[in-house]
């Protein structure tokens, strides 16, 4: 830097930095640090030259997140973002996004370059949306509670005799509270799962048990609408990597989607099959099916399908974006085939659990307590 | 003799409704608008089982459980929590705290008179 025109060197560049960051070996030892990550993890330089990160940092999860980045296979040059720490310091909690680069010394992989950037902001944000989220969904249950209650014994006719267009009325009414209530719980799901206070914990999941949970309150509705609903499961599936009650989730809402599009006489499936590590669960319906336009942003926040409006009046158009976001944190995919007029298949895949190897999430929640400094 | 039904909840047009509801099916009931009034009248009428709101003025929802469900004079009464408040959380602190069953509003009448009649089973 010495020969530069700019009047700095190295030193006061990453010195300068917003972000932590630390130079490790392929040992998994700190080479240096910057005055930055000295601060944060109140060392020096010096001190915390030669010692694993993990004991630096107090973050075990740094280990795995540099193997991920050590023990690639194919050409070295991802980095891995996808991690989040609370450290605690001074009665403060920051939040921090991870990022490691491969460093390379004459052609050789010589180390990583770890940056800590703060995101505690960011954090406190979507705090502040998720606290708003579930202020508005309170705000809303109580008048609806009114509403539903006042609007299910008029149609009863425990209040009174009705006329039958007053009773067609009250139908209509009925239907748009229990739309609106079920865009309130779809609100408040997507903005834990944004937020990331609902964390997905995937575990060795039994599929069967998965199955059976996520249809078992349906089955009582899919006979009033007569509709077949079956389940299609191979006997000896390993278990899935999937956080339960999310997977739960994403299944009933599927296959609840399917009923509101199926005919009395048609039929749903539910199948799940194995291809390699990772197990396809798929939702087959016999119902009106989706154009070809419209299939591609489905999964997008508040597109619903528009068709002729016969049952269809269910959707809030969050339920798919919910599902996608719940898939997708599992390392998963999802996606659908269909036809107008004959039905629509979604499949979505989860990994097969595996002993020792963690899924990566989009937000870790290890907690580190700093004491001092 | 029919059944005694404390209504806590401070909210008048839920109150209508839950009211409506429970006249249909005729349980005797008692309305009070705050967690402290519902100690008080618990202790005085032994209801026969609480429909209780969590958000109330004075002593909240949760308290009101705390304190009867560890009290042994009143600890045998079914608490049927009927709240706004949908969070997991809320659902396994009020779950915790010895409710007997969890409703998030809105509901719909049967759901109620379901529940009423698994806890009351011989009211009617």
């Amino acid at each position: 830097m010495s020969n530069s025109r700019v009047p700095v060197n190295l030193d006061t560049i990453a010195n300068n930095l917003s972000d932590a960051v630390f130079l490790v070996e392929c040992n998994k030892t700190v080479a240096w640090i910057n005055q930055k990550a000295e601060e944060l993890f109140n060392t020096s330089s010096a001190k915390a030259k030669g010692s694993l990160l993990t004991e630096l940092t107090g973050i075990t999860k740094l280990d795995s997140l540099l193997n991920d980045v050590f023990e690639q296979e194919e050409e070295l040059k991802c980095s891995y973002e996808e991690a989040s720490v609370k450290v605690k310091r001074q009665d403060q909690r920051y939040f921090f996004k991870i990022a490691i680069n491969p460093v390379f010394h004459e052609g050789e992989l010589w180390g990583g370059l770890v940056q800590f950037t703060d995101v505690t902001r960011f954090h406190e944000m979507e705090k502040i949306k998720t606290d708003f989220v579930s202020i508005v969904s309170h705000e809303f249950r109580t008048p609806l509670t009114t509403i539903i209650v006042g609007v299910e014994m008029l149609k009863e006719g425990m209040l009174g005799d009705l006329t039958p267009r007053g009773k067609e009325v009250l139908e209509a009414i009925g239907a748009d509270c229990e739309r609106l209530s079920r865009l309130i719980d779809n609100l408040m799901e997507l903005s834990r799962i944004e937020s990331g206070t609902i964390y997905v914990e995937a575990e060795p999941t039994d599929v069967t048990d998965l199955v059976q949970e996520a249809v078992r309150p349906l089955k009582f509705q899919s006979e009033k609408q007569g509709i077949e609903l079956i389940t299609d499961l191979p006997p000896n599936l390993p278990p899935v990597a999937a956080d339960f009650n999310k997977a739960v989730w994403v299944l009933t809402n599927l296959v609840g989607n399917a009923m509101r599009y199926t005919d009395p006489g048609g039929t749903i499936t539910v199948r799940i099959r194995q291809h390699g590590k990772r197990l396809f669960f798929s939702v087959q319906d016999t119902g009106t099916g989706i154009p070809k336009e419209q299939q591609e942003k489905i999964f997008r926040k508040y597109v619903q399908v528009s068709g002729d409006g016969r049952k269809g009046g269910g959707g809030v158009g969050l339920g798919l974006a919910i599902a996608k976001d719940i898939v997708m944190a599992h390392g998963g995919e999802i996606w659908v085939d269909s036809e107008v007029g004959k039905g629509t298949t979604f499949t979505f895949t989860f990994p097969v659990y595996q002993e020792n190897k963690s899924v990566a999430l989009p937000e870790g929640d290890q907690e580190v307590d700093q004491e001092g400094g | 003799m029919a059944k005694k039904v404390l209504v806590a909840e401070d909210e008048r047009n839920v109150i209508l409704g839950v009211r409506t509801c429970l006249d249909a099916v005729g349980y005797d009931i008692e309305i009070v608008e705050d967690g402290d009034e519902a100690l008080n009248s618990v202790r005085k009428e032994h209801p026969d089982l609480i429909l209780l709101d969590l958000l109330m003025p004075k002593v909240d929802g949760f308290e009101v459980l705390k304190q009867l469900k560890g009290d042994e004079q009143t600890s045998h009464i079914p608490i049927i929590v009927l709240t706004a408040k949908a969070e997991e959380e809320s659902r396994q602190r009020a779950i915790d705290l010895g409710a007997d069953s969890y409703m998030t509003k809105p509901f719909k009448p049967q759901e109620l008179w379901d529940l009423l009649k698994h806890y009351l089973p011989d009211a009617l």
